[in-house]
């Protein structure tokens, strides 16, 4: 039967270039835009394009993921055929080990694919964020006849080698994938969005699972596929982004906030679900200033707020001012703080006039490559100091308490962890 | 806890809700941002494990149907017990409908008989107040109680709307006259009535039993010398059932300390939540002492006002002391004031509502001589429209439907055809 009804999401990626983000939890349940989890803007393209049988595969830290998805309900995908499933690593009889790779997961789970009736199906990245109708692909792909069909993107070259890049003929063929090369020859990426024949795609996996490779999509099926025949592009027109790095994750969060944004959030044609919190409208006080901002259920705003986004039940008392800043749920920011550029996780804890943010811009010591820009992170549930000064470029630990702090402050390009705050003075005679 | 089963009026039509009346009981309500009045009821409910609960509807029960659905949002989803709407039904012998609060009840014997509870918790649909039932039950039970009618102080400028409970200092009713004489220290009814089971069952089973809950039910058990007890409610309470009470109460959240705070994560309102997106304030979008649901795009002014969800303020548009309901646009250089608008309504670019000084209005619109306008629901306002104060443009007008673009204080605008209801 050629038709397409069953996707396998790809979410069990540490997600190491989002530094502390992903520290406690899979890159895909990364929360984005105020309500939202990265992964469900596939599982929202997925319904809104009639697929409602899906399987998850996942692997690294994977609770905040399931507690999120639960039975699916919020998209609809708690269903007696089809629906949600996640789907974890597992001793088997014979085989037991953990994926190798984003191949090895779908291959250990090939049965899932087995007893699917469709002889085609779906194979999504978690992490991206996007609108996508998949229908008109997956009618190219079986009009085509092809084997495998990649969707196709184009982002400005220099961005272009953390991506698979495409080459294709004349009549859209794929004749070159090339992984992340280092002197990329077009913008023309491969979104991580593939159609697969079953049949080709078994081959491939079932010679890949023998070989030492790194049983990866992008890495080893994509380019061996191409070089045995029928991979066909799909050009992809729209926002996309991958959400990879702590730049782009960023980025993408303001440019919401734009007067004209490249990617709305509310499109009535193309709704993006998530189980919605329970709580109380926004409350907005007297003096609070907001602008260019996103707000949600539970967050109380006293202060000013300029270019942010506050995820639900965050509070920012009167006299702070929080500007190009991203805070996840349930963080307070106390009177009279000052926050510039910092992603908070959730249930922060910001002290009364504490100052973040500020002073030059020396890259972060510990991950240059990725803390550059002058965002300062800091980690869930860290309780931030009275009155402390802390850098740009800094990455404050998770769980941290006033204590852990140095008086001094956290310098820019400083990576504060547990017991690395004032190694010499007794616990309890640090400061106040 | 002894066996408690719930039952919720929630089905009388409020004519003083006028347009906001049309299509809902006042229970039915939009309030607060994101909820319906009745879910401060049921929340209460479940938040002090009562979770047996009958709701009686009537007029315009497609609303409150659509919300409560199963009653998943409270939790009320459930095998034993759980939320169930009861509206009248067409039977063998002698079909009506419900002629009174005593007669929807007795109507309803069945249900109420199967349920075997040992006390029977009467309350109205139309009330905003936060209230553990708990320690009304105990108190109920020690006292040996047939009936607990709960007491409040009633709300400034309303006081004719409620009966008034005459308790001697033990607590012991001995009247519930019929309209408050307007002291403030005067003990109201609340609308919350705790029977035990057998006797509000005996009673149900009079074939002479008159319609009316209090007039046949209740003051004649205090007349007959049975055990009723007054329990003072001493925290919030407001009956929204009238324009100007629905809009007092609203405003009540926006203070500084609202009386009741709908932010106290020990007792969340629960209601189904939408589905939408977070609310996005503009560049050029200036809001201050107001709630703001998800769903909304604020370009414009917004000060003292309630926005629900899917709001659209767009650039120049100032809305101040309103409460606007959802889904509805006012266009650039709108000018809304002191105005309830309802759902999916369309506020014309540069129009204004409700700016000026209040006029008498002539016909039976007295609530609105406080100067509050409403809008009815998916009402249409003409581009540079000026409406003055306390207007009153009913449900589903068009454009077409306005003799002028200036109406003068006191206004009403209804569609020129108007369909029955």
């Amino acid at each position: 039967m050629s038709f397409v009804a069953y996707a396998m999401i790809l979410a069990g990626g540490v997600g190491s270039r989002l530094c502390l983000l992903s520290e406690k939890r899979a890159k895909p349940a990364v929360p984005f835009g105020g309500k939202y989890r990265i992964i469900d803007f596939t599982l929202s393209n997925c319904v809104n394009s009639g697929i409602f049988d899906v399987s998850i595969l996942t692997q690294y830290r994977p609770l905040s993921l399931r507690n999120h998805i639960g039975i699916g309900r919020p998209w609809d995908l708690d269903r007696k055929r089809g629906g949600v499933e996640l789907l974890q690593p597992f001793q088997g009889w014979t085989e037991n080990d953990w994926y190798r790779g984003t191949a090895d997961a779908v291959w250990q789970n090939w049965h899932r694919i087995a007893e699917r009736e469709s002889e085609h199906f779906l194979v999504l990245s978690g992490d991206h964020v996007y609108r996508m109708d998949y229908r008109p692909m997956i009618e190219a792909h079986l009009e085509r006849g092809a084997d495998a069909t990649i969707a196709v993107a184009e982002v400005p070259i220099e961005q272009a080698s953390q991506f698979g890049i495409i080459r294709t003929d004349e009549a859209g063929w794929v004749t070159e994938f090339l992984e992340k090369p280092r002197n990329p020859p077009s913008g023309k990426i491969s979104m991580g969005v593939y159609v697969f024949r079953g049949a080709a795609l078994f081959q491939a996996l079932e010679s890949d699972a023998e070989q030492n490779t790194g049983h990866d999509f992008g890495k080893n099926i994509l380019p061996a596929m191409v070089g045995r025949g029928r991979v066909a592009a799909y050009p992809f027109v729209g926002y996309w982004e991958d959400i990879g790095t702590l730049d782009s994750y960023y980025r993408a969060n303001l440019d919401l906030l734009r007067d004209d944004p490249p990617f709305p959030l509310v499109d009535a044609r193309w709704p993006i679900f998530t189980p919605s919190t329970e709580s109380p409208p926004a409350r907005i006080g007297a003096r609070a200033h907001i602008r260019s901002s996103i707000v949600t259920h539970g967050t109380i705003v006293n202060g000013t707020v300029e270019r942010s986004v506050l995820f639900p039940g965050t509070v920012v008392e009167e006299g702070a001012v929080v500007r190009e800043s991203i805070l996840m749920g349930e963080t307070w920011i106390g009177p009279g703080a000052v926050l510039d550029r910092i992603i908070c996780d959730k249930r922060v804890h910001v002290g009364r006039d504490a100052v973040l943010g500020t002073g030059p811009l020396i890259p972060n010591r510990s991950c240059p490559e990725h803390l550059s820009s002058g965002i300062t992170i800091v980690g869930k549930e860290t309780r931030v100091p009275e009155g402390i000064v802390i850098g740009k470029n800094a990455r404050i630990a998770p769980d941290l308490v006033e204590d852990d702090f140095p008086a001094a402050g956290v310098a820019s390009g400083d990576v504060l962890e547990r017991g690395s705050g004032a190694p010499s003075a007794p616990a309890g005679q640090t400061r106040r | 806890m002894p066996s408690i089963l719930v039952l919720v009026l929630a089905g009388g039509r409020s004519e003083r809700l006028h347009a906001l009346g049309r299509m809902r009981p006042a229970s039915a309500l939009p309030f607060g941002g994101k909820y319906r009045v009745i879910d401060f009821t049921l929340s209460n409910c479940v938040h002090s494990g009562l979770t047996r609960i009958g709701v009686l509807t009537q007029y315009a029960p497609l609303s409150l149907q659509e919300h409560i659905g199963i009653g998943r949002a409270w939790d009320l989803d459930r095998r034993d017990g759980g939320i169930r709407l009861l509206q009248p039904y067409v039977r063998q012998r002698e079909t009506n409908w419900y002629r009174g609060t005593a007669d929807a009840l007795v109507q309803n014997r069945n249900v109420i008989a199967d349920a075997q509870a040992r006390h029977i918790l009467v309350v109205s649909g139309d009330l905003i107040y936060k209230m553990d039932y708990g320690p009304l039950i105990e108190r109920h039970e020690a006292r040996r109680s047939a009936l607990t009618i709960v007491t409040t102080r009633s709300p400034e400028g309303e006081r004719d709307r409620y009966g008034v409970v005459e308790a001697d200092t033990a607590g012991r009713v001995r009247a519930l006259a019929d309209r408050s004489g307007g002291a403030a220290d005067e003990k109201i009814s609340a609308a919350i009535y705790l029977f035990r089971g057998r006797d509000l069952m005996e009673r149900l089973a009079d074939p002479a039993l008159g319609p009316d809950l209090v007039h046949d039910v209740i003051r004649p058990m205090i007349h007959e010398g049975l055990p009723v007890y007054a329990d003072p409610l001493d925290s919030y309470w407001r009956d929204v059932a009238t324009i100007p009470s629905y809009f007092g109460a609203s405003m009540d959240l926006l203070r500084p300390r609202p009386p009741l705070n709908l932010h106290d994560p020990d007792w969340l309102i629960y209601t189904p939540s939408e589905d939408r997106a977070p609310s996005v304030l503009g560049g050029g979008g200036d809001v201050t002492s107001s709630l703001v649901a998800h769903g909304g795009r604020i370009d414009g002014t917004v000060r003292r006002s309630i926005l629900f969800p899917g709001v659209q303020v767009d650039a120049g548009a100032v809305v101040e002391d309103s409460i606007v309901m959802h889904d509805t646009w006012i266009a650039r250089g709108a000018r809304i004031e002191q105005t309830i608008v309802d759902k999916q309504v369309r506020i014309g670019e540069g129009a204004e509502v409700g700016v000026g000084t209040p006029a008498r209005r002539p016909d039976t619109l007295g609530d609105l001589e406080s100067g509050l306008s409403v809008i009815g629901k998916r009402a249409e306002i003409p581009a540079r429209a000026r409406i003055g104060r306390n207007a009153m443009i009913e449900s589903g007008v068009r454009e077409a439907d306005f003799e002028s673009t200036e109406l003068a204080a006191g206004s009403t605008v209804r569609p020129r055809e108007r369909r029955r209801r």
